[in-house]
């Protein structure tokens, strides 16, 4: 049973309504997170949403919120994205982003980038400086090289904690399904946003699956699979088993709810429900409408999220089932 | 009804002298295709074994044949995705090999990934025993020739290509009703090293499920993408639309939402099928009761009776 958190959707405020209000959700990631890490988590998640929040605040786009709220998460080594992420088989970080606008459809992604500090921006590029969507593995990297976007040393992004994981993985084989349903396994991070202008925009961005095959490939880059978004409906990032997201190609699923008239709350948890009847796989989401109703809701046991919207911070911290509510200071 | 398969060899402007080719290439592989659902194979063997033929066919955009990246060299990507389980395996940006669908079966079927790309793609292929080829061996004298002149500054690769040549896919349900999809290609004439398209993207290139059926997509990669298209036909199927109207809902979605034309093969667990394309023309063949049916350009649908080899 999808756990879902939707505040924006109970208020029943025509004035409200008629106004265009700007809105930021994001997450760090929907897995088993353990205690010790659930600290770093939720504040990691309340900075990025308040990131996010001021782009939005000085009247900047729905782009460039999710951009920036995607970007701390990525520089935020307690995440799996940039730097912290997991590592590869051949113990190396291979990563992953996309980044798309409501307004046009245009969209930018990256897959098996590497030495890239913040794929999301490289994303970014794809989508504004080629006509291509995507680019992948060396070829991305040559465009990064292109433009001048400051390729990192390997171990800038490495992690003791990572490091150690990898070295723990290695002794014994562990299929994805195994590794994703233990508490070890790190996850995506990603951002929606709807802006004054009522655009949305979404952007997702990880480093995978740890011990994944070189050159894997999961949902988080693919359009409608780790995230979508429309004008005409609204702007999802997925996070999870990345190989079930794929499958239901989650991000769209939840969009074709919605534009037939179901909540964003309802068509999470359904598309979520979905995802773990057909293909037995777990994960999370977070919706935004472009009338600024907003959902963050997951099927596993924890999700570190928080949301602004209109001047207060929401998330729900680990463990499970307690809220934290606050005005934020301007 | 069943078993059907449909099969396609891109959508584009099909010069005179090559509509010959694309014509017979086509109707070659939906044969092949179809013999192995009368012998009672799987929609998946059926369509890996359709498109392998366009693979190994040097006139079509996959395999031997493939459009050239900028820098003269041969990046290919596959998909397939079967409709029971919603299994799939997908390849992208990967050099070397000369069936890259076959590759992207592998993907599917021996590891618990949906998607390799590029160098990883390759050392998978070498651990399964996938013989590396030459890049020569895919390279034919007609893709270098268009390689060449897309080169200069004023040439438009996109346009050109819905010129001449497209991805290759194929769509089938066999006798018990499963029903799967395949799609290959090069690619984008003259794209930037590492560009992905539509092709290896699960909803896009392509999309198979056996509670409303499958669709394999040719056209603009980056515009396909934008709408999700093979998805969007299949969401339109859900909501009662038929094959075609699905089909012809998706293209138009494409064509004012992304600015883009393209091609699509369509099939629902019944056996009905579409072949539908928004660009001038598209070669494509299917095959149903026996009989052969193929066409070029809009309007055409040609009939005759197949030949099954026994």
């Amino acid at each position: 049973m999808a756990e879902s958190s939707s505040p924006g959707m109970k208020r029943e405020d025509p004035d409200r309504n008629s106004k265009m209000s700007a809105v930021v959700v994001v997450h760090g990631g929907a897995w088993a997170i353990p205690d010790q890490l659930a600290e770093a988590s939720v504040d990691g998640v309340k900075a990025a949403a308040c990131e996010g929040s001021s782009v939005l605040k000085r009247g900047g786009s729905a782009l460039d919120a999710v951009e920036a709220a995607v970007r701390a998460l990525e520089d935020n080594p307690a995440f799996n994205a940039g730097h912290g992420a997991t590592l590869n088989a051949d113990g190396e970080v291979e990563l992953d982003a996309i980044i798309m606008d409501g307004r046009t459809l245009a969209s930018g992604a990256v897959s098996s980038v590497k030495n890239i500090a913040n794929p999301v921006s490289l994303a970014r590029a794809v989508m504004e400086k080629t006509a291509h969507v995507m680019l992948t593995s060396r070829g991305a990297n040559l465009f990064a090289e292109s433009i001048g976007v400051v390729t990192v040393p390997p171990d800038t992004l490495l992690t003791e904690y990572e490091k150690k994981e990898w070295e723990k993985h290695k002794t014994y084989v562990t299929g994805v399904d195994e590794d994703f349903n233990t508490q070890w396994a790190h996850d995506t991070v990603g951002a929606v946003a709807v802006d004054r202008a009522g655009n949305v925009a979404c952007a997702t961005s990880t480093g995978g699956i740890r011990n994944k095959m070189v050159g894997r490939v999961g949902d988080s880059p693919v359009i409608g699979a780790g995230g979508y978004a429309d004008n005409l409906s609204g702007a999802v990032s997925c996070t999870g088993h990345g190989e079930s997201i794929l499958k239901v190609t989650l991000a769209r699923l939840i969009l074709s709810h919605v534009e037939r008239g179901k909540s964003v709350a309802d068509s999470s948890q359904l598309s979520l429900q979905y995802m773990a009847d057909r293909v037995r796989g777990a994960g999370g989401s977070i919706v935004v409408s472009p009338s600024g109703q907003w959902a963050a809701t997951f099927t596993t046991d924890r999700m570190a999220w928080a949301a602004v919207d209109q001047d207060v911070l929401c998330s729900l911290p680990a463990p499970r089932g307690q809220w934290a509510i606050r005005r934020l200071l301007t | 009804m069943l078993p059907v398969v449909v099969v396609h060899g891109g959508a584009g402007h099909i010069p005179k002298e090559r509509s010959e080719l694309s014509t017979s290439g086509v109707t070659s592989a939906v044969r092949a295709g179809y013999a192995v659902l009368r012998g009672g194979g799987s929609s998946m063997d059926a369509v890996v074994e359709a498109v392998t033929y366009l693979e190994n066919n040097p006139a079509f955009n996959a395999g031997c044949g493939s459009v050239l990246n900028v820098k003269g060299d041969v990046e290919m990507d596959a998909f397939v995705m079967e409709g029971k389980t919603l299994g799939s395996g997908a390849v992208s940006a990967v050099r070397n090999i000369a069936n890259p669908i076959q590759l992207a079966r592998l993907v599917m079927d021996k590891t618990s990934h949906l998607c390799l790309t590029a160098e990883g793609a390759k050392q998978f292929a070498r651990s399964m025993g996938v013989p590396e080829v030459p890049q020569e061996s895919l390279i034919t004298e007609y893709s270098r020739m268009r390689w060449r002149k897309n080169l200069a500054p004023d040439a438009n690769p996109v346009e050109c290509q819905m010129g001449k040549m497209g991805t290759v896919g194929a769509v089938a349900v066999d006798s018990q009703g499963n029903v799967a999809c395949a799609t290959s290609t090069g690619g984008i004439l003259n794209k930037m090293e590492g560009r992905v398209g539509d092709t290896p993207c699960i909803g896009c290139g392509g999309y198979a499920d056996n509670m409303v059926g499958a669709v394999s997509t040719t056209g603009h990669g980056e515009a396909i993408m934008k709408v999700v298209l093979a998805k969007h036909i299949l969401y339109q199927m859900e909501q009662g639309q038929s094959v075609e109207a699905a089909s012809d809902l998706g293209l138009a979605c494409m064509k004012f939402r992304a600015a883009g034309l393209g091609g699509v093969i369509t099939v629902d667990p019944q056996g009905h099928w579409a072949a539908r394309f928004s660009s001038r023309q598209m070669a494509w063949a299917a095959a149903q009761k026996d009989t052969l049916h193929y066409g070029l350009y809009e309007g055409e649908n040609f009939t005759q009776s197949i030949d099954v080899q026994h």
